[in-house]
């Protein structure tokens, strides 16, 4: 009889064929949660979980995928590895490749791609400021945000495209290309599914279209590969329009506890919106209730002209109001924190499907 | 003097062409090339494309021929010009803007079809 020594013993192969492995991940199926569409199948993964089935990384995606006819897009985390919001908090939890399917299939040049380990250094902390975060709270963990652009075929955005699947933006913006129905799936979003937690699920809304574009500069990042755009500047740069651009898009996002736990964290660890960390009203609204410092005359104008088009004016900056203790914010995060339109809050157990692959 | 390129009418009229070769009373439908109004074709590959043709057309079983043309690289890159004309149709002013463009890739035509020979080089050569 084989022992489990003998079992560790054995080389991974074997080993496959002497115990019976599972592959364990997590889908919210394409479809529909309340009203709001979900134009495919949205895969989570736990290394951990492609760990203990035996396969490597590849080659899990590829057998998830073989058993999703519909469309996929399919993510992988490193759940002790840290990542970066598009706002530059940084939080516990990491997408470590991406991949999107269809037909069971996944394209051979465009399906999958490698998001790039960050290696820490003094010079990389000094030349993105934020990060000073992972010093402070998150020291010896791996930091992962895009893939590396010289890896990657596709020209220009981070993304994964197999038959009607697209996964964008480093795996936080997926839809289906022929039914052009596409969801937003901010970072914090998928952690809180990863870790069993809340979620939101509404529309972005305006505050959300405008956020997005309030970006720290980031080598390697998540939508952008070069340090581009700074705290204090926006990407969008237009205008009124701005607030328009993904204002109708279903999201999933995390619960706004869980959101202003992180950006309180990031605050705690001296990040000052406008300067080290993003100029969104989330990071904002966050800082002035607890009278943190807001850099206003680092926010460049046409960040203002944006974020006063949703009524984050540097009067709205400058006006009173109550401080509030951590614990004040937390308890009243669902009506401070700005952004989701018509969100149904569901318990992740609610809209996930767990599926174990015998392998 | 070598013919690298080919006219895009001439391509489109030597794809009908392989098909009534063998049948007169059978067509091949084209999608994906609509769009172009002129445009000339890479020739080496217009060759095969026309062999590819005809063996589909006499492949056992096979009733009907369709041809689709989608991006190679599912991410198009497009200068987009904004122009401004005056009374007498003169462009007076123009603004100049790009847009990528994300595509399908070609699972969407194949559907669960397993019979798939994969006749492209590699991306970046011919």
């Amino acid at each position: 009889m084989l022992r489990t020594d003998d079992l560790e013993l054995a080389d991974t192969k074997e080993r496959r064929s002497m115990i019976m492995a599972v592959l364990k991940y997590k889908m919210i199926p394409e479809g529909k949660i309340g009203e709001y569409t979900i134009p495919l199948n949205i895969v989570f993964v736990d290394i951990k979980d492609i760990k203990a089935s035996g396969l490597d990384a590849d080659e899990a995606v590829t057998r998830i995928a073989s058993t999703l006819p519909g469309p996929a897009g399919i993510s992988v985390f490193d759940m002790e590895a840290v990542t970066t919001t598009s706002d530059g908090i940084m939080v516990q939890g990491a997408i470590i490749k991406m991949a999107a399917s269809d037909h069971g299939k996944i394209n051979q040049d465009f399906g999958r791609l490698d998001m790039e380990e960050m290696p820490y250094s003094e010079k990389l902390i000094e030349e993105e400021p934020h990060l000073k975060q992972w010093e402070a709270s998150f020291q010896g963990r791996k930091l992962f945000r895009g893939p590396d652009p010289q890896k990657k075929i596709i020209p220009v955005h981070n993304v994964c495209i197999s038959g009607r699947a697209s996964n964008n933006n480093s795996a936080t913006e997926m839809m289906n290309i022929v039914t052009m129905e596409e969801i937003l799936l901010p970072i914090m979003g998928q952690l809180e599914v990863l870790q069993d937690g809340e979620v939101l699920v509404g529309l972005t809304g305006g505050i959300i279209s405008v956020g997005i574009g309030m970006t720290v500069a980031e080598q390697y990042g998540r939508v952008f590969p070069t340090r581009q755009f700074k705290a204090g500047e926006t990407a969008h740069g237009s205008g009124e329009y701005a607030q328009t651009l993904k204002r109708e898009i279903p999201c999933i996002v995390s619960n706004k506890k869980s959101f202003a736990k992180a950006i309180i964290k990031a605050l705690n660890a001296g990040m000052i919106p406008g300067k080290d960390i993003g100029c969104s009203p989330a990071n904002m609204t966050v800082a002035k209730y607890l009278g943190k410092p807001i850099d206003v005359d680092n926010i460049q104008e046409n960040a203002w002209e944006e974020l006063s088009s949703v009524g984050f004016s540097k009067e709205w900056v400058a006006s009173d109001v109550e401080l509030l203790t951590e614990d004040q914010v937390l308890e009243k995060a669902d009506e401070l924190i700005p952004g989701v339109t018509n969100p149904i809050k569901k318990k992740v157990s609610e809209i996930v499907k767990v599926v174990e692959i015998a392998l | 003097m070598k013919l690298m390129h080919t006219k895009l009418p001439d391509y489109i009229r030597k794809m009908h062409e392989a098909v009534h070769k063998h049948f007169a009373d059978r067509d091949i439908k084209i999608r994906g090339l609509e769009n172009l109004t002129s445009a000339k074709m890479q020739s080496l590959r217009t060759g095969r494309i026309e062999h590819a043709v005809e063996e589909m057309v006499l492949a056992p079983g096979v009733e009907q021929v369709e041809m689709v043309v989608i991006p190679r690289v599912p991410e198009t890159m497009h200068t987009v010009i904004i122009k401004g004309m005056g009374a007498d149709g003169e462009v007076k002013k123009a603004i100049l803007e790009v847009i990528n463009i994300l595509h399908s890739t070609e699972e969407v035509e194949l559907g669960g079809c397993e019979d798939v020979e994969d006749r492209r080089p590699g991306i970046g050569r011919h």
